[in-house]
């Protein structure tokens, strides 16, 4: 198998910078699962903002409205600087500052009417999250001061306390959520594309490039081998390559995420990028077949890996791009490819009618890597016949 | 004298690549520097051009001292490298007219001086060409062109020939000449003895690092016992023949091998004739029979008791 | 002579149509990319009124002060919900296929019905508790003085007062994904560095042989040198001015209103990615391809640590490490254009400018001291 060994060969010249993109995914993936899991929630969890507080004095009455804030946000300490609050609130690191000017609680107490600063991210959601229960508690604290005359702070801070502690029950809907925690294994098969693909689109271009170089090429065809071997063997040592690349990475994950290696959602995570390699390496095999350069094949792998995976929800998540940017995604299989991850992790039953958009959008997947297969087979046999 | 080494000793750690070296060139000449792969010829010509730091000796070239800042010095000397060195985004015409600007700031002298080293080249259907679209032979002829169009008093020529083909190099060895005729000084460097021999009007041989010989051809030659070479294509020659060829007077050395004859003799007249006459009177049939003069690679061969090219 | 050189280095970069690619065109397309995946992603933190249902059965119709309270906070431009009154089928229809985020339903008390835990779902149940814990307080004013019955404490329920007063804590607003562009510009003004690492090679006779023939010209090498670096800088300079064209006015993104100042920046940029990709290259006395890896290593650890794969990274290393930020030269950048943007007060500013030109200076410095010398021990 001389020209099976060749692409061997090919392949192991070009290692180390396939090893980059492989090293890169991996750190990423270590911090990853460092991060730890989650504990599952099942029941319905209280969401708290990180806000920072500021009060120009004490009373009960400030007291008392920290430590009910308390309950829908986390204070987060920040340096009272201009500098350090504008850079926390653009890092999100906090989403609200809260200042209480001096006096106000004097005046709140005779009846004035008064309010708090607030430095916030504008018209943010967790915004007006706070917004509520801020005005919850003083609104409460009014009623009170307005219509029982002479009543003290601290009297006015219990009843409050008793008031607030009123919640509203909260049901969650039955067979919606996944039965495992599938955070780690989403992220992690959702940017294995972008390593994978960027390997692959190395590896494959460079066999490429050596075989369809005009001399090299005729050299070949004169030699005793049938040019169906030639292709078989060829043909072949790109589907091995393949092969390998992603057994690699899909075996990484069972290191990492050993614990959720056996239950379903996985194996349909599994097979789902297996799926997707096949269309990547169709992909592969056209870029190669279009490349005339040596040179220019980095700038082509960066290009083609790193759009889709923008657009397509790897490494920002597909609910936060605009429906606009997913439409045009749709025409790579990097989107149909993290979609399905996605619906993946969120299946708790495995009957037919859950897994038949699963199984369809593996078919689109499937399909893009029949599309290229087949352009890229004509775009060969033109190249030939022009040489 | 347009250049003056002396004692020129050049170390590259415990290898001595220049050892010892002084020679002199002569306005006019056409120097060669012959030797083999590794014998340190580039070594000195990039001492003498002062890129390379060297341990001992002097450099002088146009009777005054050779330094990197020498301008003066450097305005009147063209350099062909040995390995191409033009620039892969410039066109041929913006390569030669790039490095002769280096040379020659005033714009409308230097048009001319571009357009005659392009005509001297031959390379005037190229002109717009990228070197990346040029065959190795006419790459080699923008090369020189790049070294040669300010009209130097001193060209050096670094291997200009290697991996060219015949018409290029014929090509490449007339422009040389043509260069002389006009007036300048050519070194020239090179490991094929055929072209020093042709061109060059004195030549130096290297080994080592160090001078073996110095003189123009002929004096190479006849430092060397050698006189004349003859061979004889024959199928029937016998060892008692050759023992009897060899008590010949003035006959060297004499093998046999392969059908063919080799009998080396010493210097004087007549040695084919002798030869003839050896054969005819033995009765030995033969076809071919050719004489020829020492070369330079016998020269060499004697000297150091190798072959100049390996 | 200077024009003559300065012209035909400036050619010599123009076509090298692999650097060209790297420099400029690669950018610009990962801005897009950039622009593409970030778009939307204020449009997400910002707040649209959360889409809810109330299941309709006797009890929500009898309870007609609930019934006002929610159509109230559901109307106008400033509404929190977007409200369906809808039967309690069609309500849990409308959750499980994602309509909405969660509905309401009044038996004996009120509750609701979510299938995740989200901010949305936290604001709808915050709304839902405060009807519940003013209705407490109502009870316990009413045992505790049964007079404000009459004093109009119901008119005092409905009138609910704004406590909060915005307060901007900058002439800018906190549009987090800037930083994600900045970051952008200061690694493409690093990625000058593959210019600088060009310049040094075509000037150093060890490096490559059309330096030889410069070094062996008439012409100080580093007079040649310092033209060449002037055409590397002013062709970064313009690669870097189309992306900030692009940025500004093909993709929208807003660098403040200093304008002269921004430019300056980039200029300041473009030297010091210049600059660097000279030292690289004159310091490391390797191949080629490691050059490129080193360059490329600094740079991407630096556009990493500046927050432009993930930004809070940026915001993690001034809170934990502040010195690497000031040491980090992708960070100086993006926090120049970020100060720029941002403060009001232009201290920062001012140090980040400092730190660049530091670098620089010491790039430049450190390029001279290397490759000053003429003679070479080896070619």
């Amino acid at each position: 198998m001389p020209v099976f060994r060749l692409c061997m060969k090919i392949i192991r010249k070009n290692l180390s910078s396939m090893m980059i993109y492989i090293a890169v995914f991996l750190i990423l993936a270590t911090l990853l699962s460092l991060n730890g899991t989650k504990t599952q929630e099942t029941g319905f969890s209280q969401v708290k903002t990180n806000i920072a507080f500021f009060s120009e004095e004490n009373s009960p009455l400030i007291d008392g409205f920290r430590s009910e804030l308390s309950k829908t946000a986390n204070f987060v300490e920040v340096p009272d600087e201009t500098e350090k609050l504008q850079d926390a609130l653009y890092f999100r690191s906090v989403t609200y500052i809260i200042r209480i000017p001096k006096g106000f609680t004097q005046s709140f107490m005779s009846g004035k009417n008064v309010q708090i600063e607030k430095t916030v991210v504008p018209n943010s959601t967790s915004n007006a999250y706070v917004d509520l229960t801020v005005n919850q508690y003083f609104n409460t604290a009014a009623l009170y001061v307005k219509t029982v005359p002479g009543i003290t702070q601290e009297n006015l801070v219990q009843h409050l306390k008793t008031d607030l502690e009123n919640s509203t029950s909260v049901a969650m809907a039955a067979d919606t959520k996944a039965n495992a925690n599938q955070d780690f294994s989403v992220y992690y098969f959702n940017y294995l594309s972008y390593a994978l693909s960027s390997v692959l689109v190395l590896g494959i271009s460079a066999i490429m490039l050596v075989f369809n170089d005009k001399n090299l090429s005729r050299r070949n065809f004169c030699s005793p081998l049938s040019a169906g071997k030639i292709n078989a063997q060829f043909i072949l040592a790109n589907l091995v390559f393949t092969f390998v690349c992603w057994a690699v990475m899909v075996g990484f994950c069972f290191l990492f995420d050993y614990r959720n290696m056996m239950i379903g959602n996985t194996a349909y995570l599994i097979l789902n990028s297996f799926v997707f390699t096949l269309s990547m390496s169709s992909i592969s095999f056209l870029i190669g077949n279009l490349m005339k350069e040596r040179s220019a094949i980095s700038a082509v792998c960066n290009v083609v890996t790193l759009g889709p995976c923008f657009i397509s929800g790897v490494f920002v998540p597909q609910e936060l791009l605009s429906p606009t940017v997913l439409k045009i995604a749709s025409f790579t299989p990097t989107y149909w490819y993290v979609k399905t991850n996605n619906q993946i992790a969120s299946l708790s039953s495995f009957s037919l009618s859950a897994l038949s958009p699963i199984y369809c959008n593996m078919i689109i997947e499937a399909g893009f890597a029949v599309a290229f297969f087949a352009v890229s087979m004509v775009v060969g046999k033109k190249k030939r016949m022009s040489n | 004298m347009i250049i003056k080494v002396n004692n020129l000793v050049k170390r590259y750690g415990d290898l001595v690549a220049l050892d010892h070296l002084s020679l002199e060139v002569k306005e006019g000449e056409v120097f060669g520097l012959l030797g083999p792969n590794g014998s340190g010829k580039t070594t000195a010509i990039n001492c003498i051009l002062s890129l390379l730091k060297y341990d001992k000796g002097e450099i002088e070239i146009f009777g005054r001292p050779m330094a990197p800042d020498a301008y003066d010095i450097k305005r009147d000397i063209g350099i062909i490298m040995q390995n191409v060195a033009v620039f892969d985004e410039l066109t041929v015409y913006e390569n030669i007219d790039y490095f002769c600007g280096l040379y020659v700031p005033d714009k409308g002298e230097r048009k001319k001086l571009v357009e005659s080293a392009i005509d001297f080249v031959g390379l005037n259907d190229f002109r717009k060409f990228y070197p990346k679209k040029l065959s190795g032979g006419l790459l080699r002829r923008l090369n020189i062109a790049c070294g040669i169009a300010h009209r130097p008093k001193l060209i050096i020529l670094d291997e200009p020939t290697v991996a060219v083909d015949p018409q290029s190099r014929n090509k490449i060895l007339e422009g040389i000449e043509r260069l002389n005729r006009e007036g300048a000084t050519v070194v020239y460097t090179s490991h094929y003895m055929e072209e020093v021999e042709q061109i060059c009007t004195r030549i130096m041989i290297l080994d080592k690092g160090r001078m073996i010989a110095d003189g123009t051809k002929e004096e190479l030659k006849a430092m060397i016992t050698l006189g004349e070479k003859i061979t004889v294509e024959t199928f029937s020659f016998s060892k008692e023949n050759l023992a009897d060829l060899k008590k010949l007077p003035n006959i060297v050395s004499a093998e046999y091998r392969d059908h063919l004859l080799v009998v080396k003799s010493g210097k004087g007249q007549n040695n084919l004739e002798t030869v003839l006459d050896f054969l005819k009177k033995n009765g030995v049939t033969f076809g071919k029979i050719y004489s020829e003069l020492p070369t330079l690679n016998d020269v060499f061969l004697e000297i150091t008791g190798k072959q100049l090219r390996d | 002579m200077f024009l003559h050189i300065f012209k035909a280095r400036l050619k010599c970069l123009i076509r090298d149509r692999q650097m060209m690619f790297w420099t400029l065109l690669f950018p610009l397309i990962l801005a897009t990319f950039f622009n593409m995946a970030l778009g939307n992603l204020n449009n997400t933190e910002a707040f649209h009124p959360i889409d809810i249902a109330v299941a309709d059965n006797a009890q929500y119709r009898e309870n007609q002060q609930f019934r006002s309270v929610l159509k109230e906070v559901s109307e106008g431009d400033d509404r929190i919900f977007n409200l369906t009154e809808t039967d309690p089928q069609n309500a849990e229809k409308l959750l499980a296929d994602g309509k909405i985020k969660a509905y309401v339903t009044v038996n004996s008390k009120v509750g609701m019905t979510v299938r995740e835990s989200g901010l949305s779902q936290n604001i709808v149940r915050a709304f839902l508790n405060s009807y519940s814990q003013t209705s407490s307080a109502v009870t316990s004013i009413v045992r505790e003085n049964p007079a404000s019955l009459r004093n109009g404490l119901i008119k005092e329920v409905s009138d609910r007062k704004e406590y909060t007063k915005e307060v901007s804590g900058s002439s800018a607003e906190p549009n987090n994904v800037l930083n994600y562009f900045y970051s952008l510009i200061a690694m493409s003004c690093l990625y000058g560095g593959f210019w600088g690492l060009k310049e040094v090679a075509d000037v150093q006779a060890d490096l490559s042989t059309r330096a030889a023939r410069v070094n062996v010209a008439p012409v100080h090498k580093l007079k040649v040198f310092l033209y060449n670096m002037c055409a590397a800088i002013l062709l970064h300079f313009s690669e870097m001015l189309v992306l900030l064209a692009y940025l500004y006015f093909g993709l929208k993104i807003d660098f403040g209103l200093k304008t002269a100042l921004v430019l300056l920046t980039t200029f300041a940029g473009s030297i010091l990615g210049v600059s660097l990709g000279a030292f690289v290259s004159a310091l490391v006395k390797k191949g080629e391809g490691v050059k490129v890896a080193v360059l490329l290593a600094v740079t991407m650890t630096g556009s990493f640590l500046a927050g432009m794969m993930v930004q809070e990274i940026k915001y993690a290393v001034a809170q934990n490490a502040p010195i690497l930020s000031y040491l980090n030269p992708v960070n100086l950048l993006t926090d120049a254009f970020y100060s720029l943007y941002y403060y009001d007060v232009m201290t920062r500013y001012g140090w980040n400018m400092a730190m660049i030109g530091a670098y620089a200076l010491l790039f430049c410095t450190g390029t001279y001291f290397i490759i000053r010398r003429q003679k070479y021990a080896s070619l």
